[in-house]
């Protein structure tokens, strides 16, 4: 468990001038869930493609089960198993006739494959749907054999990237369950995703990244405890709040450490949530600006963000 | 890597085939241009299939009756008597599409040995004047036989003692043709004899259905080759080839399989159209299979390499399809396919040597019209070979995987 499958050093990829991973440098343990977690355009899929020899990287270098991204990538392509962002099957194939493909590509044939398909088909639950065109099937579906189709050989480690992205609710519940299961039957899983609540539900370790940057690594507890017994107050506000232009409003209260505004909505990272509360009120009030609902949070990898970027996770 | 591109290829068929609009690229167009090119669905104003053939006959020989007969047993034609002037009327009205005179003297003049003189007129062009002409030469050297064997019986009757009269000649002549007629048909084998004395019939051997099938074959074969980019593409923009790269695939596997399974389907497609020409529109296809064979791989293989090469400068499917339509198309009317490259004029001849589709129709004309073998396509082969090689190893270098 402690032994580490994947090691980066100083992984570097630039698109021109477009500095887009600017040395990363981590490392995943066998049968682990690893998060990277990040808003959009922070570089976790081009360090997915790094990792998984589709990008060359422009400096440093990846080890997977000891062999070298950049050297060895045939042996490293093996063992890897990839869930791209984008659904990356053929609409015109049948669920089953796709998976025939991408084995057969993994170097698997015959009844071993039918098995196996059997097997990937029943994990992600569309068994009665195998013989139906891909391009007929909601997203959701399109999702999950886009899972199984990275999972037939059995991967040492398998990259998911972003896997639950525009999708209904319900899929998304049963690709995170399967995601637990997967860890459960020893395999490891880097699973990059911008959805806090995924990471935390999900990560047995969690390594933050923005603009290119591993900004921290560790469990939940190592992260949260970075920000001492920090809290969020978070002010749903009514009409007459700007957003952006109001949040000076409340920067110089006591014990208000960062704010952000987002959507009428306005979180404070505090020291202490009652102290700050009847401040905060009286200010939006005097701005005239109506509070609706307040919420206080404990410590969560949201807060870590705030505090490490001074910027809010979501969009 | 075998089972690789075997699964590559069992996949892109699929694909391919999923859109039934595929189908008709693939066969019902080719097939109903090579008819409609070939004449086959132009409609039969007669009930009697043979061609007619206006027969003018001024000689009152023996000879010419019986070639009168001969091709009056004919199949093909549908024999009309008349007098010249009626027939060169009937000729100039397109009312038939061959015109025979047998002019007087012919039979004195093969009796004599001479050069005899047919003459057939065929409206240009035609594929019923040239059954027509067909059925004329049949005819003659089924009555040439005989008249040499009676020749000869003559000359050695004359060699012993000359014969009393021109008439007595003439008798004796008759009787040598009847025996020798009647033993011809008892013998099962033939007698080998000398060449048909009239043999000034000029028959052009030009089949536009022929042409007009392997002009067809060409450009339909060619235009989904060239849709090569458009899978290329397709596997790009679906995300499918970045997946394919992160599993233990190598590039040129990917390459080899793509090409492949376009090559293949191609061979499957080449084959119908040429048993279709062969079977239904009754086309000659030349003497060679092998060679056949050889020239249209070849071309294959040019089309195909032309296809990888447009892949690496087209982005969306769609951009690829109508690049492969455009181009195809443009390619498959300047190299000749559906007109003869004769017609050009000299300097775009020369020009359109840059193309292909020129090659494999050079090739196709030696075959189909010239009768040649395997030899005399090996330059056009192995011109489309290196086009071949040119073409894979710019689209290979250039290609983009991302
Ligand atoms: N092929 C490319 N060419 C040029 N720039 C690129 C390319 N791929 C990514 N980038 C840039 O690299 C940066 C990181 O992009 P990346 O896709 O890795 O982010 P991400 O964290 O996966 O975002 P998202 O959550 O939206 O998927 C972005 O600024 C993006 O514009
Ligand atoms: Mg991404």
């Amino acid at each position: 468990m402690n032994e580490p499958i994947l090691m980066t050093d100083n992984l570097r990829k630039a698109f021109g001038d477009n500095e887009a991973v600017k040395g990363v440098s981590f490392s995943v343990l066998r049968g682990e869930i690893f998060s990277l977690l990040g808003p959009n355009g922070a570089g976790k899929t081009t360090t997915i493609s790094m990792l998984s020899c589709l990008l060359e990287p422009t400096s440093g270098t990846a080890v997977i089960g000891g062999h070298s991204i950049t050297n060895d990538n045939l042996r490293v392509r093996e063992l890897i198993g990839i869930v791209p962002q984008e659904i990356a099957l053929y609409d015109e194939l049948t669920a089953r006739q796709n998976l025939v493909f991408w084995g057969q590509m993994y170097n698997l044939s015959g009844k071993a494959l039918k098995a196996r398909i059997d097997e990937v088909l029943e994990q992600v639950n569309l068994t009665d749907r195998a013989n139906d065109r891909v391009g007929t099937f909601s997203g959701g579906m399109k999702r999950r054999i886009n899972i199984a189709a990275g999972l037939l050989h059995k991967p040492q480690l398998l990259f998911m990237d972003e896997p639950t992205v525009g999708i209904d609710p319900q899929s998304r519940r049963r690709i995170l369950d399967m995601v637990k299961e997967l860890r459960d039957q020893g395999m490891t899983v880097l699973y990059t995703t911008h959805y806090m609540e995924e990471a935390e539900e999900l990560s047995d370790r969690v390594g933050i990244i923005d603009h290119g940057e591993l900004i921290a690594v560790g469990t939940q507890a190592e992260l949260t405890k970075t920000i001492g017994q920090q809290e969020t107050l978070r002010l749903h506000l009514g009409e007459g709040f700007t957003g952006e232009e109001q949040v000076h409003l409340f920067e110089d209260l006591p014990g208000v450490l960062a704010v952000t505004a987002l959507n009428g909505e306005v979180a404070l990272s505090v020291t202490e949530a009652e102290e700050a509360l009847p401040g905060a009120i009286s200010r939006a009030n005097g701005a005239g600006v109506p509070v609706r609902t307040i919420d206080i949070e404990e410590p969560n990898l949201e807060a870590v963000f705030l505090h490490l970027t001074g910027r809010a996770l979501r969009d | 890597m075998l089972q690789k591109i075997f699964a590559m290829i069992w996949k892109d068929t699929i694909v391919r085939f999923s859109n039934k609009s595929e189908l008709l690229f693939f066969l019902i167009l080719p097939v109903v241009f090579t008819a409609l090119m070939g004449g086959i669905l132009t409609p039969e104003p007669d009930v009697d299939a043979r061609v007619p053939l206006l027969l003018v006959n001024e000689d009152s020989s023996a000879l010419a009756a019986s070639l009168q007969d001969a091709l009056a047993q004919s199949d093909t034609v549908q024999v009309q008597e008349m007098a010249l002037a009626e027939a060169e009327t009937a000729f100039t009205d397109e009312e038939a599409a061959a015109l025979l005179l047998i002019p007087a003297g012919f039979g004195e003049a093969v009796m004599a040995g001479e050069t005899a003189v047919l003459d057939l007129r065929q409206q240009p062009n035609n594929s019923d004047g040239d059954a027509a002409g067909e059925a004329v030469r049949t005819a003659v050297s089924a009555i040439s036989q005989p008249v040499a064997a009676a020749r000869s019986a003559v000359e050695e009757a004359e060699s012993h003692r000359a014969f009393a009269s021109v008439a007595a000649r003439d008798v004796f002549f008759a009787s040598s043709l009847e025996m020798a007629q009647d033993l011809l048909q008892d013998t099962p084998e033939r007698i080998v004899l000398t060449q048909p004395e009239s043999s000034n019939v000029d028959v052009d051997d030009y089949d536009p259905a022929a042409q007009s099938s392997a002009g067809q074959l060409v450009t339909w074969v060619f235009i989904p080759l060239l849709g090569v980019s458009a899978f290329l593409a397709y596997e790009r923009t679906q995300g499918t080839l970045r997946r394919l790269l992160t599993t233990p695939t190598r590039k040129a596997t990917f390459l080899l399989g793509s090409i492949s399974s376009n090559y293949v389907q191609a061979l499957v497609q080449m084959a119908i159209l040429v048993a279709f020409g062969v079977f239904v529109m009754k086309v000659n296809w030349g003497q060679s299979l092998p060679a056949l064979a050889v020239l249209l791989l070849a071309f294959g293989l040019a089309a195909v390499a032309f296809g990888v090469m447009l892949g690496t400068f087209v982005k969306t499917t769609n951009q690829a399809s109508n690049l492969s339509i455009m181009l195809g198309m443009v390619m498959a009317l300047l190299g000749g396919c559906w007109w003869p490259a004769e017609l050009f004029p000299p300097a775009m001849q020369t020009a359109v040597k840059i193309l292909p589709t020129a090659w494999v129709m050079q090739g196709m004309t030696d075959l189909i019209r010239r009768g040649q073998g395997l030899a005399g396509i090996l330059p056009e082969a192995g011109v489309l070979l290196g086009f071949a090689v040119v073409f894979f190893v710019l689209g290979v270098w250039r290609f983009r995987f991302e």
